[in-house]
């Protein structure tokens, strides 16, 4: 009917205005700080349809119905107002909005407004992580919170995210921050039952969230003591609102594609260096006196390599004339993998009952094939006066996500893998018609490795996710300013793995006739808070407190069963399985009691103080020592109140900000304290027990002592607004994994041990550049991280060989052997000693050929220094674009895959990266690739020749949007229409030669074990374009 | 005033149901494993705890067979060939461990272990049924004693090289650890005082335990595992002593072939299954579907048996070995190379002590004593024959280079060569045979965590 009377209403316009029964009104719209503004919408209020537009100069016209009183001037950024018409000409004058100023933060149990937080808190809001084609939200937000270091290990769908706060805060306990959803602890980190992590995380919709704050210093986040330690990240939902029910509809869909190709050798290279290796390890052996004369070492070898080129031909001598090209890296990747994702979200309600309802289908198809990942979900928020002094709500997420999922990394199974395989190998064996290396035939020698690309059609593993999260609360107010809430809350995870290997799959799994594994994960989570909240006024003292109780149990049930010996594989579920191998239960829970309070004093709108303390109590931790208290305080002066600023006009914000306090981290095994037998001591069909574990009835936090000074700042009426802090973690009391004599029969025992420093300084800016019909703004943030390890206790921790954790390093430090070149007189790879003289404490720069005699070095930081991301803005008329550049510097990538791909062919007959032509061939030869020496090692031990700078700039995300003017809108009867196209990972600019420098090989990822590649996927380049429909 | 009397009850309710819940809130115990006070409280658990021992003395670093695969790998020249990519066993085949070797570490790790295991039962063993408690000390004593041997005989200089009472054996730890104390920070004890240990606790576990125990150790287990340690002593009149006790023991025959000696291989497309032990196996390490491993198959045996085919057996070395007529040379299998069939079922039974080897080390006994009567009033030739009339040849001489040889052919990958070459001072090759290079290293780990303990030379 309404919709009846618009068309009516246009219909008329032109006859109302040929009867003169309207009249014309015109004027200019400015702002005090910029002048005219172009691009306002003017509009009869009542009758939004009947609208104009400021034009360049600001003016305007617009014909109005002679009864039409009030217009309404309304523009992004400004404060929508409205103005009587009297008269034929009203100006206007917009003011700005000061979102920056106003913005209310969400902090732990309540909110606060921005400016007076006396701590230090990055806040993240919608616009910023909407409709992205990421899987998991901690993607979206890499780059725009200072001091949140985000990053990916590979470009697997899925996978675990590294997130740190403010630095590694522990060197052997969970360095994770605390995700808490609307209040409760949610389920967070991996239950993979690979060693390659996945993420509970993925399980929410990125679309449904209002904003993120990460809690960074001691006073914000100490309030979540015994877990707040390595930061907390708040995640707060959307909410309902009343008015008209907001129908809105996303759709996304794009391609993706690698961001980076390596390139290896095509078969003639492959041919030439293989031979070109035997030649040098005939020269070795014949100078090691196991020939005679070298022609016949030369013989032998090349006997040797010709059969392997003909056995990896396919055994035939197609290699000879290069016939045969196979490029396994671009085999591993699919044709065109296709992302959607589509939004049906539904926002509405009355004065009395609020809700949101949203939904999200999304269908993302990974670059690797045989990766995609699918996921369902579904969220209602919804909230209800009851009475006038009780408020009740429930906000519930459920959530379906299939994963089917790829091999470690490390794991000839990968398909990334596939790139050591010969490029004489043909794809398709020509002697079968099938897949080279799929049975019958020779599968044990042929191809040089498993083909990955057998499983793909003959192996699966699939990860499905069955996510509950339901939360019921209640706001009760008791008195003026005294509020009660109260909430209950059950976070239920299942989660399904089911895998097959079937049996042509054989040379992977040592399993003739199939292998099949069922691992069944349940994770349930029950979390309740109860708080008073009390705020009052009084003349110019302002205090608001919080004093509750929070209760926390976590228990995670889970079932393994692998079967082997199946009929057939037509037969995939393991009651088909001749054998069982493995059938297991377990269970482990924990919990924390806690209570805690916090106080916030202001005085004349410009003095703040605040002060928390919070009480934990947790099942982890020792018998004596089972409760920790974490208080924190805070003090600011919001300076630009005082009178001497007040009237500045270019200092519109200055506050000033210090805090310090204590937080600890609980992140450790359930159990840990405890002394344990295990009953996994069977033998020969007869049960048995076993010690575990050693006791430590002291274990209790690793502990953390905070300080934090920063200001915030606001220029010229801020249009440019800042923060900066300066913040000193102390770590001490480390959860650590201590080895001790494994004379006990134990390998280590977790002890509060040693201590490590994080300090650094953090920066966000924003500004508008331009304001007017052309609008520009950029967001900076950056931040600088200086970690160091103080106290271990004399151990250095360094299990793969790589990285190390060690006194006076940061934690992950590459701790290698330097490689020192190539000998141009023989080709020999050398190394430097380094080795230090004990007399004089000289360094001996002296080298040698042989790896075990180099002393290792400090060769560089894997964690990045330096962080950054930059975003612009822009939109003119009815287009945006944002522009978003995020990079990391100060950091170094190791290719742990190098000693096998880039090898110079003295390791095996992996095919090799194309830099490995420049191989040393003759005496005089200067290259820094050694001489290839089949089976020889040349060159090949982990050393600093693996070893390159990892920083990085990125342009993460560019789209480009057009949304319809509201002249076209009501014609097609829409509120909102925006198309626009975006693109993840467009370029990017580094140092590091390998497939991309965002990277951590996911099988071998720890706390230490970081900045290392291994065959690891690059991350996607994502194109898509996608449409939003307001109804 | 009703509203305020609803808010009471409101909020007097809500306390008061998280006060109930808070009570035991902290209390929670785990379930996958038990505390260690409520471990070993009955005779039962004792028991368990035994079978965990045993448990831990099969896994793959252990009697599972790494400890014997490495000792050969170090004694090869020409036999195996080395096609794994495990740079801990291509550091073992190249003589040139590095003090990092995780195997190695592994192997330290383990057997301790094993030694804390067998620690737990016998502080525990006041609470075993009497009718059972000779035989948990005499089996906890034997796991034990063979640990200890082994562990000697891989990280110390051997018996006969220099001297035994000041060479560094290894820490001797006789009581469980339920704590860490300063006690913990133990030192390396010499090579005389391990190998006295071992006696001491194989002598009180033959005495101890049952002439049959099922496939655990038995009376015969212990002599045997005694008479190998003295054979490696050099005290032959003790070795040949105990292994005519095995062989007169009458629990144990020869099998009728070689190859039945060791578990049966699957057909192939097959996996294996799990089978009893042979009645030559004095003791064998049990190896089930879900429990126990074989680590001998895990490299000597192809993919087609369920191992990773990395240790492949010289064909020149087979056919310069055995002749023809020899039954064993049958005891190899073509797949692609060639490998040993001893270990060809994935899932086969882990021989230790064979009574094949009593037969021969109570010959070699015979012959280095050369007594006016033999020891189980058989002569070298007669026990020599035994053995070999099993693979077909006949025998006509019996001197120690004759039985030395026929150990060789008939112990062959079963983890003798290295102890033998030592024990008969035979250089391995160019190296000599107390070369440094063939002592295990201490893992650097342990010497990391345990100032007490030092590096044995070379390393």
């Amino acid at each position: 009917m309404k919709k009846l009377l618009l068309s009516m209403i246009l219909t008329f316009g032109l006859i109302s205005f040929a009867f003169a029964q309207s009249k014309v009104i015109s004027g200019k719209v400015t702002s005090g700080t910029s002048g005219p503004i172009p691009g306002v919408s003017v509009f009869v209020k009542g009758s939004p349809a009947n609208i104009t537009q400021s034009d360049a100069t600001g003016y305007y016209k617009l014909t109005v119905p002679n009864e039409a009183k009030t217009l309404v001037f309304s523009f992004i950024g400004y404060t929508t107002i409205e103005l009587p018409i009297n008269g034929t000409t009203v100006n206007a004058n917009l003011k700005e909005e000061n979102t920056t100023l106003s913005d209310v933060v969400v902090v732990g149990y309540g909110t606060q407004n921005k400016r007076d937080v006396s701590g230090s808190v990055a806040s993240v809001k919608s616009k910023d992580l909407e409709n992205l084609p990421v899987t998991s939200f901690e993607q979206a937000l890499q780059g725009k919170a200072a001091g949140v270091q985000i990053s990916a290990q590979n470009g697997k769908l899925g996978q675990g995210i590294t997130v740190r706060v403010r630095g590694a805060a522990s060197v052997t306990a969970g360095s994770e921050p605390l995700y808490i959803v609307d209040g409760i602890p949610i389920t967070s980190g991996n239950f993979s039952s690979t060693s390659s992590p996945t993420s509970a995380l993925a399980d929410l919709n990125t679309n449904d969230i209002e904003s993120i704050e990460v809690l960074k210093d001691a006073s914000a986040s100490a309030i979540y003591g015994a877990r707040a330690s390595n930061g907390v990240v708040l995640i707060t939902t959307k909410q309902g609102k009343s008015g008209k029910t907001l129908i809105q509809f996303n759709a996304l869909g794009g391609i993706s594609t690698p961001s980076n190709h390596r390139e290896f050798l095509n078969a003639e290279q492959y041919v030439q260096l293989m031979r070109r290796a035997g030649q040098g390890a005939a020269n070795q052996d014949f100078l090691n006196g196991d020939y005679t004369t070298l022609q016949e070492a030369l013989d032998d070898y090349s006997t040797i390599v010709e059969n392997r080129l003909n056995r990896y031909s396919a055994g035939n001598n197609d290699y000879q004339t290069y016939k045969v090209n196979t490029n396994w890296e671009r085999e591993s990747y699919q044709d065109n993998p296709v992302t959607q994702q589509y939004d049906l979200n539904l926002t509405g309600g009355t004065e009395k009952t609020k809700f949101y309802i949203g939904g999200q289908v999304l269908d993302q198809n990974g670059i690797i094939v045989g990766n995609s990942y699918k996921r369902y979900s579904g969220r209602l928020n919804l909230t209800n006066k009851a009475t006038d002094f009780l408020e009740v709500g429930v906000n519930l997420n459920f959530s379906n996500s299939i994963n089917n999922r790829l091999s470690n990394d490390n794991a000839f199974s990968s398909p990334l893998q596939s790139v050591a395989l010969s490029p004489i190998t043909p794809f398709i064996d020509p002697r079968s018609g099938l897949i080279s290396g799929t049975l019958p035939g020779a599968a044990t020698n042929y191809p040089v490795y498993y083909n990955p690309f057998i499983g793909i059609e003959n192996a699966a593993y699939k990860a499905t996710v069955y996510r509950t999260i339901g939360k019921a609360f209640a706001n009760v107010n008791i008195a003026k300013g005294l509020k009660f809430s109260t909430d209950f809350s059950i976070d239920n995870l299942n989660q399904n793995e089911e895998s097959y290997y079937g049996s042509l799959t054989f040379r992977n799994t040592g399993t003739s006739n199939g292998d099949g594994q069922n691992i069944s994960t349940f994770v349930i989570n029950a979390n309740t808070n109860n708080f008073f909240s009390y705020n009052t006024t009084a003349g110019k003292s302002t205090f608001d407190a919080i004093l509750g109780t929070s209760y926390q149990k976590s228990t995670t049930k889970s079932s393994n069963i692998e079967g082997q010996d199946f009929p057939s594989d037509a037969y995939v579920k393991l009651g088909s399985a001749a054998t069982k191998v493995i059938a297991l239960s377990s269970e482990s829970a924990f919990s924390f009691l806690s209570y805690f309070f916090r106080a916030n004093y202001k005085y004349n709108n410009r003095y703040l103080v605040g002060l928390s303390v919070r009480a934990d109590g947790s099942s982890r931790f020792g018998a004596n020592h089972r409760y920790g208290y974490f208080p924190a305080g805070s003090v600011a002066w919001i300076a630009s109140e005082e009178d001497f600023l007040k009237s500045s006009e270019t200092i519109s914000l200055l506050k000033l900000r210090a805090s310090y306090g204590l937080t600890g981290n609980a992140e450790i095994g359930n159990y840990s304290a405890r002394g344990l037998f295990a009953g996994t001591g069977a033998y020969g069909g007869i049960a048995g027990q076993i010690p575990s574990q050693i006791a430590n009835p002291d274990l209790t936090w690793e502990k953390t002592k905070q300080l934090d000074l920063g200001f915030d700042f606001g220029l010229l009426k801020n249009r440019i607004t800042g923060t900066f802090d300066f913040y000193q973690k102390n770590t001490t009391d480390l959860l650590l994994d201590v080895r001790i004599p494994q004379t006990t029969g134990f390998g280590i025992k977790t002890q509060n041990l040693g201590a490590l420093k994080n300090n650094g300084f953090e920066l966000g800016i924003n500004t508008e550049n331009f304001v007017g019909a052309f609008k520009w703004s950029t967001a900076i943030t950056g931040a600088i991280n200086n970690n160091k390890i103080t106290n271990l206790g004399g151990q250095i921790l360094n299990s793969n060989e790589i990285n190390a954790a060690v006194e006076g390093q940061p934690i992950g430090v590459f701790y290698l052997p330097e490689y020192a070149g190539v000998n141009p007189a023989n080709g020999d790879a050398l190394y430097y000693l380094n080795t230090v003289d004990p007399n004089t404490g000289n360094i001996n720069r002296g080298t040698t050929t042989n790896i075990n005699e180099a002393a290792r070095i400090f060769a560089g930081n894997p964690n990045p220094k330096y962080t950054f991301g930059l975003n612009n803005t822009f939109s003119y008329q009815n287009f945006d674009l944002t522009v978003f550049f995020q990079g990391v510097s100060g950091n170094k990538i190791f290719n742990a895959g190098g000693q096998y791909m880039s090898a110079n062919g003295s390791n095996g007959y992996d095919n090799q990266t194309v830099d490995q032509m420049q191989y040393w061939n003759k005496p005089g030869d200067i290259t820094s690739v050694p001489e290839p020496r089949l089976g020889y090692g040349n060159g090949v031990g982990n050393s600093t020749r693996y070893l390159s700078d990892g920083n990085y700039v990125r342009l993460k995300t560019l789209t480009l949007g057009y949304t319809f003017p509201a002249s076209v809108l009501t014609k097609i009867k829409l509120s909102k229409l925006r198309l626009y196209a975006t693109a993840q990972n467009l370029a990017t600019i580094t140092g590091y030669k390998g497939w991309d420098p965002e990277v951590n090989a996911d099988h071998q990822s720890t706390n230490i074990n970081q900045g290392v590649d291994f065959y690891s996927a690059p991350q996607p380049r994502v194109i898509s374009f996608g449409i939003n429909i307001g109804l | 005033m009703k509203k305020t009397y609803k808010y009471t009850l409101l909020f007097a309710s809500a306390l008061l149901s998280v006060a109930t819940s808070c009570r035991k809130a902290l209390e929670i115990s785990p379930v996958n494993t038990i505390e260690q006070g409520k471990a070993l409280l009955s005779s039962k658990d004792v028991e368990a705890a035994l079978v965990g021992s045993y448990s831990a003395l099969g896994s793959r670093n252990l009697y599972g067979g790494r400890p014997f695969l490495m000792a050969d790998f170090l004694a090869n020249t020409d036999a195996i060939e080395w096609y794994g990519t495990y740079a801990e066993l291509t550091q073992t085949i190249n003589k040139s461990l590095l003090k990092t070797n995780t195997f190695v570490n592994n192997i330290w790790a383990d057997s301790y272990s094993a030694i804390n295991d067998a620690n737990n039962v016998l502080a525990a063993i006041d609470k075993v049924d009497a009718t059972k408690k000779n035989k948990v000390e005499g089996e906890a004593k034997f796991i034990r004693g063979s640990v200890y041997f082994d562990l000697v005989r891989l990280f110390g200089k051997a018996y006969n090289d220099g001297s035994p009472s000041t060479n560094p054996g290894v820490p001797i730890v006789l009581s469980p650890t339920t704590n860490i104390t300063d006690g913990s920070y133990v030192s390396r004890a010499n090579v005389a005082a391990v190998y006295a240990q071992a006696i001491a606790d194989l002598t009180d576990a033959e005495a101890k335990l049952p002439a049959t125990n099922g496939f655990f150790a038995t009376k015969f287990a212990a002599a045997g595992m005694l008479a190998r340690l003295y054979l490696q002593m050099g005290n032959y009149a003790a070795a040949g002593a105990a292994a005519n006790r095995v062989i007169t023991s009458g629990n144990y025959n020869l099998t009728s072939t070689f190859i039945s000696a060791f578990p049966k291989m699957p057909e192939p497309g097959n996996s294996g299954q799990p089978a009893d032990n042979t009645k030559e196996d004095v003791f064998a390490i049990q190896v089930r579907t879900l429990t126990g491993f074989n680590g001998y198959n895990e490299f000597y045996a192809s993919p087609t048996y369920g191992g990773r085919g990395d240790a492949v057996i010289s064909k020149d070395w087979i056919d310069l070995t055995y002749s023809n007529d020899d039954d064993r040379i049958n005891a190899f299998y073509d797949d692609g190379d060639m490998f040993t069939s001893k270990f060809g079922n994935q899932y086969g039974n882990v021989p230790i002590i064979r009574l094949a080897e009593m037969y021969l080390i109570r010959a070699e006994c015979n012959v280095r004593l050369a007594p006016a009567a033999p020891i189980g009033g058989q002569t070298p030739l007669q026990d020599l024959a035994v053995i070999r009339s099993r693979a077909g040849l006949t025998t006509t001489t019996a001197t120690l280079i004759d039985i030395l040889t026929e150990r060789k052919l008939e112990l062959a990958f079963e983890g003798f060569a290295l102890h033998d070459a030592k024990r008969t001072q035979t250089n391995i090759g160019s190296i000599p045979w107390n070369a440094n290079q063939l002592v295990f290293p201490i893992p650097q780990i342990e010497i990391d965590a345990n100032k007490n303990i030092v590096q044995n030379p070379g390393y």
